[in-house]
């Protein structure tokens, strides 16, 4: 029956992966599934939004983590041969795609940031980065179905068509593992939205204490922007919440203006600002790598320039 | 008391790659190489468990023979000894078959219950090794897990997801992958590195795995990103801040 498969474990994914999967499936003129295990969704919204079908999969018993899924879905797959499979890039489901590929023993695109279906030679071609961003490569599976996982908001969700119909399918069968979900510890919800800031201040290791934060925020504040960082401030020391750091495995952002303080500037952290539209960086080491993808910088001790910026600018505002 | 394979990559240091002038082409020709970031997590938890629990910490690596200079380093960090498999056609390997080579060196030889991983290597980053070896060889897997403990014949894992942590019971033998905020990495003394050079190293090669290893992605090319800034930097000191402040009423984000 071929055609594109998506799967995703968050609304808002499945309606990204809906809107790409309908382009995709137009151009290789094929239907668009939708795998999905979740009942309490209105499968009509996923229609209207572009899927031809829903194939059901039976519903986790309790303690079950999502990888119990994977041999049905390696076995559904093996008998429908699809002729693209595109699965979220939540980290659940990256395990999926990398165990559902070995088992239909085919390759698989991570982290794909762009394809185009190559209508002469009938093959989806794939972006990805690589070394730590510095390039990009471009890849095609030799094998099918030709797999890839998409980063979250690399799509836009597109727009839903009402009255537009298709068919749900269920498949059954056992569902074992010896994993079992011993808890989930939900995170509480935090409010920043550091994609949607105008403004972005990006603190790095340069700060030396937690309570240093404040120097950031007051420079955030007199601009009207966000506070966010670089991995290990969120990854290793937790003093900023882990939606708030830049960069490969992290956000990527589009400001008006970004502004790092004690940011080295290493190109997995640089990657999510490419497309600010003015970078500032205030670091100690005039060799520091965040200058060289910076538009203007100040080589200075941030302890000292970082107050003396934010006053600067509130007497400015004031006058 | 669990045996540990602690699995690391020998990669190119991404910040010696050039741009060719000119071009969108990357030069590695200078390039320096050096075990994975994330490898270095991988091994330092395989080295803690063992403190822990006792047991004993080997270290796995694919890879071209040029890679042996990492296994001294690796040896520093923890493992009693290295398997290193390895052939002249084991460069530019994707996920999938660094997975199966893996798989084939382990299945072959190598008594384990507890296999870690980095959750990515520092080239690539495909983030794809750990999961496909674990489906090859048939055992539970954990990805993106920040805390280990063992108990009886499981290990207790947290895994980092999107809305939060999910803990874990997988039975073992089980494979992990680990995450940079997992533990810090000792930096070996000089004690450590000369004990390295005296642990076994045992080589397998192609050969002796008497299998082969295709690829399932065909590279179509490779392309530098670039980034063009103005960067111009300036001083710290009045002149250069009332600068910045130009530079910021410019940019329209004070008014
Ligand atoms: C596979 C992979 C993925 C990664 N993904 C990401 C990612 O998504 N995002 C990310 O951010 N990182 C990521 N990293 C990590 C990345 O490589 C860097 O290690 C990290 O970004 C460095 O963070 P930093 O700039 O805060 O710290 P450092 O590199 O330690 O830099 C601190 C900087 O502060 C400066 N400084 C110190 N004191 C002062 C002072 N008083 N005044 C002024 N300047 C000062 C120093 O000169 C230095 O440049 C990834 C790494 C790998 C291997």
């Amino acid at each position: 029956m071929a055609g594109v498969w998506i799967l995703a474990d968050n609304h808002d994914q499945i309606l990204e992966l809906l809107a790409a999967g309908r382009s995709l499936a137009d151009d290789i003129g094929m239907g668009l599934h939708l795998l999905l295990w979740d009942r309490e969704e209105k499968s009509g919204e996923y229609f209207s939004y572009g899927a031809d079908e829903i194939i059901l999969l039976p519903a986790l018993a309790d303690g079950q983590p999502l990888s119990v899924y994977i041999p049905l879905i390696a076995e559904e797959a093996a008998r429908e041969k699809p002729e693209v499979f595109l699965i979220g890039g939540s980290n659940r489901c990256k395990e999926l795609a990398a165990r559902i590929a070995t088992r239909l023993e085919t390759g698989l695109c991570s982290e794909c940031t762009a394809f185009h279906f190559n209508q002469d030679l009938k093959r989806l071609e794939m972006e990805r980065m690589i070394y730590g961003g510095v390039g990009v490569q471009t890849v095609a599976s030799t094998s099918k179905p030709q797999m890839a996982t998409i980063p979250p908001r690399t799509f836009s969700p597109g727009s839903p068509l009402e009255g537009r119909e298709g068919k749900t399918r269920e498949i059954t069968g056992a569902l074992e593992t010896p994993v079992r979900v011993l808890e989930k510890k939900a995170k509480s919800k935090e409010q920043v939205n550091i994609r949607e800031a105008k403004v972005v201040v990006c603190v790095g290791r340069g700060l030396e204490n937690e309570e240093d934060l404040q120097l950031a925020r007051e420079l955030a504040e007199v601009l009207g922007g966000e506070v966010a960082c670089t991995r290990p401030i969120a990854e290793e020391l937790h003093w900023l919440p882990e939606e708030t750091y830049i960069g490969l495995s992290g956000q990527v952002i589009k400001p008006h203006l970004y502004i790092g303080i004690g940011v080295s500037g290493q190109i997995q952290h640089t990657v999510g600002i490419r497309d600010a539209k003015t970078v500032i960086a205030i670091n100690r080491d005039e060799n520091a790598a965040i200058f060289e993808v910076a538009d203007y910088g100040i080589i200075g001790d941030l302890y000292e320039v970082v107050p003396q910026l934010t006053r600067a600018i509130k007497e400015k505002v004031k006058s | 008391m669990p045996r540990i394979i602690t699995c690391f990559k020998w990669v190119v240091d991404q910040a010696d790659i050039r741009v060719v002038p000119g071009t969108d082409e990357l030069s590695l020709d200078r390039v320096g190489y050096r075990i994975s970031e994330y490898d270095r997590n991988c091994l330092e938890e395989g080295a803690r468990l063992k403190e822990q629990y006792g047991g004993e910490v080997v270290g796995l690596t694919v890879g071209i023979p040029g890679a042996k200079k990492s296994i001294k380093d690796a040896l520093s960090r923890g493992p009693e000894k290295a398997y290193f498999v390895t052939d002249p056609s084991f460069s530019n390997l994707e996920p999938g078959q660094t997975a199966a080579i893996m798989a084939a060196a382990i299945s072959s030889q190598i008594e384990y219950d507890l296999i870690i991983c980095g959750e990515g290597s520092g080239d690539l980053y495909a983030q794809q090794v750990g999961p496909r070896l674990a489906e090859m060889l048939g055992i539970p897997c954990a990805v993106f897990v920040n805390k280990i403990e063992i108990k009886e014949k499981e290990a207790i894992v947290e895994c980092k997801v999107e809305d939060g942590v999910e803990v874990l019971a997988l039975p073992l033998p089980a494979l992990i992958t680990v995450l940079p905020d997992i533990n810090t990495p000792r930096v070996p003394g000089l004690k450590d590195t000369l004990a390295a050079g005296k642990k076994p190293v045992e080589e397998i090669t192609l050969q002796d795995l008497n299998k082969s290893f295709d690829p399932y992605l065909e590279t179509l090319n490779v392309r530098a990103t670039s980034m063009e800034r103005t960067c111009e930097k300036m001083d710290a000191g009045s002149e250069g801040i009332a600068k910045m402040v130009a530079v910021l009423t410019k940019a329209g984000v004070i008014s």
